[in-house]
């Protein structure tokens, strides 16, 4: 359970200041799949990144399960990342020089997992994105952008977090993977009961989410039906 | 993976910098380590020249030294003066005396120069009662320059381009109390056994390794002083060309040679305790009249000990100074390094790695350049040390010793007439430069494993600053450009 209150974000540019989250609240119940459509520029990174303890709202909470972010201090946010949150970043940001099974790593061993088990689990989640077994010991920098949006999918999902946040996952993606990978999404919501906010400009994903926001200069709206969406949308 | 593969992977993400990195830190690990062994290894010495020699006075005729100067001579009842001083725990008396080879003097008198002996060369009138008497021995040290000219000089400087007859050394010759040298030493024999009784007058004698070596004698050869044949019992090694072109004899086998029984030349007197050695040397001095007898204590050592200190704390200076280079180095370094991985910190918080896990990160990347810098530096050092220790011994003592050395020397060069290459090898009162070679910096284990502790303390220290910089980045850092 996920409670959004009253959240603000404004940034400073020169003399005039930009809100790209302005006033948002909602509620995601734990294991729905939802989804934040937008413009380009109209906040999506933004409020992923209040949601996940990267950045702080100029005003309004976040609560989680009870416990608002607003009051947590820095080594409870850096915990609340590590155990709650699994973060798909829009530019993928994995370590350049690691390979991508030590990429999807890191997060377990912040989280003092063994290394056995680390390195067990590592290989099975990179199975599940599809990438090739021969490039799991690949560097990073070495890997496709597609190949490194799935590392990076891979890595959110190591320690088994309670929401994962998704900025535009399937953005480098062909159709077919795309697919997949929304698959997985929507599977992890079902069966483990994990709460997933995906922003995208993907049509296809979007309509697969139980809910969907869409995000208009900062003011956020939700879609009230799926059917309604799907039929309006032109295939 | 862990944080140690990781940070090692990172120290050698920039090979070119990582080398040059740790070609710049081996250059202030190596200079630290070189500053600390010669620190080390001059400590060590200031500490043994104060056991050694600390508790050793030396008393000489009023107004005589060595062979020079004039007065009274010291005698047995003086001796015996001397020991009944409170907290004196011996006196050993010698009697020094200047051996000549038979030959060469006669040949130096057919050639119309007199044989240097007492107020000849050496420029004073009498010196200390020194008898000049021949031996069938040659001396092990070639008069060379030195030796020419302090045999020659007659209180004047113009031997300069006059061509001079080859002249020989003259040998000293002691006779001692006690298994001990002129100053006070224990005699380390090499060969064979010492004299035995030091207070019957024996034909054995000791001789030092060279000048055995000269004259083709083992223990138990035979040579003679004015026909008188001595034994070889032993040889002993004092440690320096001119200390082994040496021999002793006992006291009365001496004072017979020189027909002079009961005189002494100087008198050893040890201390009971290194405290009171400054009041004894009052009461010593006094017991035995200001006007009779000058007691001494070593004051090239003394000297020889200030120029050590000076040398010391030199080399501490520098070592401390090296050690706080290595660590600026490092404390750069690595505030370059954070601010170009700002980005990566950024990502390791995103993902939810604590402050401490970045900063330890930071830390062993440091600590891999350090210590890839300690094994080039330690190399560095281990071929260094000994030079680095020696320069700074003879620039930092040259001024100090040579003005020791001379002091009280009239018309000549170090000491007694020492010759061969005309390096000053002093006599017992020209002892600083001698005394000061014989420091070895031999980079020890021990010595370079502290040295590298206190590098890897520094740079801890230096690579914290940085590590704890990393702590203010934010995890926001992430969702922005570089
Ligand atoms: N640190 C910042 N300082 C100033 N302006 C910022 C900052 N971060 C974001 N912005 C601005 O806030 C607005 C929203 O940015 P955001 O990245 O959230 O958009 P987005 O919806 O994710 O866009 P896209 O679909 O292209 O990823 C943009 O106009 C952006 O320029
Ligand atoms: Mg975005």
């Amino acid at each position: 359970m996920i409670e959004v209150k009253n959240l603000v974000r404004t940034f400073k540019s020169g003399d005039r200041t930009i809100k790209p989250v302005n006033d948002v609240s909602f509620e995601l119940e734990q294991g729905t799949l939802a989804s934040i459509v937008g413009k380009s520029g109209s906040g999506k990174s933004t409020l992923l990144s209040l949601l996940g303890a990267l950045d702080k709202p100029t005003s309004g909470d976040v609560v989680v399960n009870g416990v608002s972010l607003a009051s947590m201090p820095d080594g409870k946010l850096t915990e609340y990342r590590r155990r709650d949150i699994g973060f798909v970043f829009q530019q993928f940001n994995l370590i350049p020089n690691l390979s991508a099974v030590d990429n999807v790593m890191l997060p377990m061993e912040f989280a003092g997992i063994r290394k056995a088990v680390r390195l067990a689990r590592a290989k099975e989640l990179l199975e599940q994105v599809q990438l090739d077994p021969e490039k799991h010991i690949r560097r990073i920098n070495r890997l496709s952008g597609g190949e490194q949006q799935r590392v990076a999918i891979a890595r959110a999902l190591a320690n088994e977090p309670k929401l994962i946040l998704a900025d535009e996952p399937t953005g480098n993606l062909d159709e077919q993977t795309g697919e997949h990978i929304i698959e997985l999404l929507s599977s992890l919501s079902r069966d483990h009961n994990t709460t997933i906010l995906v922003s995208t400009h993907d049509r296809q994903l979007a309509n697969k989410t139980d809910r969907r926001f869409r995000l208009q200069q900062g003011r956020l709206t939700e879609d009230p039906a799926r059917t309604r969406i799907a039929a309006t949308a032109p295939a | 993976m862990s944080v140690l593969a990781r940070s090692v992977g990172n120290a050698f993400r920039n090979k070119v910098r990582t080398g040059a990195v740790v070609a710049v830190l081996a250059v202030a690990i190596g200079l630290a380590l070189s500053m600390l062994v010669a620190n080390q290894a001059v400590a060590a010495k200031v500490t043994e020249l104060n056991a050694s020699v600390g508790t050793v006075l030396t008393v000489n005729p009023a107004g005589g030294q060595g062979f020079e100067g004039g007065g009274e001579p010291l005698t047995a009842e003086q001796a015996a003066t001397a020991a009944a001083v409170q907290n004196v725990s011996s006196v050993v008396g010698t009697k020094a005396l200047r051996l000549r080879n038979a030959t060469a003097a006669a040949a130096q008198a057919a050639a119309g120069t007199p044989a240097a002996g007492p107020g000849g060369g050496q420029g004073g009138p009498a010196g200390q009662n020194t008898t000049t008497l021949t031996t069938s021995l040659t001396a092990a040290v070639d008069a060379g320059t030195l030796g020419n000219r302090n045999q020659a000089a007659e209180g004047t400087t113009g031997s300069t381009g006059t061509t001079q007859p080859v002249r020989s050394l003259p040998i000293t010759a002691t006779g001692i109390g006690a298994e001990v040298d002129s100053t006070g030493k224990a005699l380390s024999i090499t060969e064979g056994t010492g004299l035995g009784g030091y207070a019957a007058a024996s034909t054995n004698a000791l001789l030092g390794t060279t000048l055995a070596e000269k004259n083709g004698l083992k223990v138990g050869s035979t040579f003679t002083i004015n026909d008188q044949t001595y034994t070889v019992a032993g040889l002993f090694d004092a440690g320096t060309t001119f200390g082994n072109n040496a021999l002793y004899v006992t006291l009365p086998a001496a004072q017979t040679l020189a027909e002079l029984p009961g005189e002494l030349s100087t008198m050893i007197v040890t201390i009971n305790t290194l405290e009171n050695v400054d009041s004894t040397k009052t009461a010593l001095q006094s017991a035995l009249g200001t006007d009779k007898a000058d007691v001494t204590q070593g004051q090239n050592l003394e000297t020889a000990v200030s120029s050590l200190d000076s040398v010391k704390n030199i080399s501490f200076i520098a070592f401390v100074a090296a050690l706080g280079t290595a660590g600026l180095i490092i404390l750069l370094i690595m505030v370059m390094l954070v601010r170009e991985r700002r980005r990566e910190i950024g990502v390791l918080k995103a993902i939810g790695a604590p402050n401490r896990t970045i900063g330890f990160q930071f830390v062993l990347e440091a600590l891999v350049l350090v210590a890839l810098g300690s094994v080039v530096g330690a190399a560095v050092a281990s071929f260094a040390s000994g030079g680095i220790a020696s320069a700074l011994i003879s620039s930092n003592t040259s001024t100090t010793t040579t003005a020791t050395t001379w002091r009280g020397m009239p018309g000549g060069a170090a000491g007694f007439p020492g010759g061969g290459a005309g390096l000053p090898q002093g006599g017992p009162f020209g002892g600083a430069s001698q005394l000061l070679t014989t420091v070895t910096a031999s980079a020890s284990p021990g010595v370079i494993a502290t040295g590298i502790a206190a590098v890897f303390g520094v740079a801890i220290i230096g690579a914290l600053v940085p590590a704890l910089l990393t702590a203010r980045i934010r995890p926001i850092e992430v969702l922005r450009g570089e």
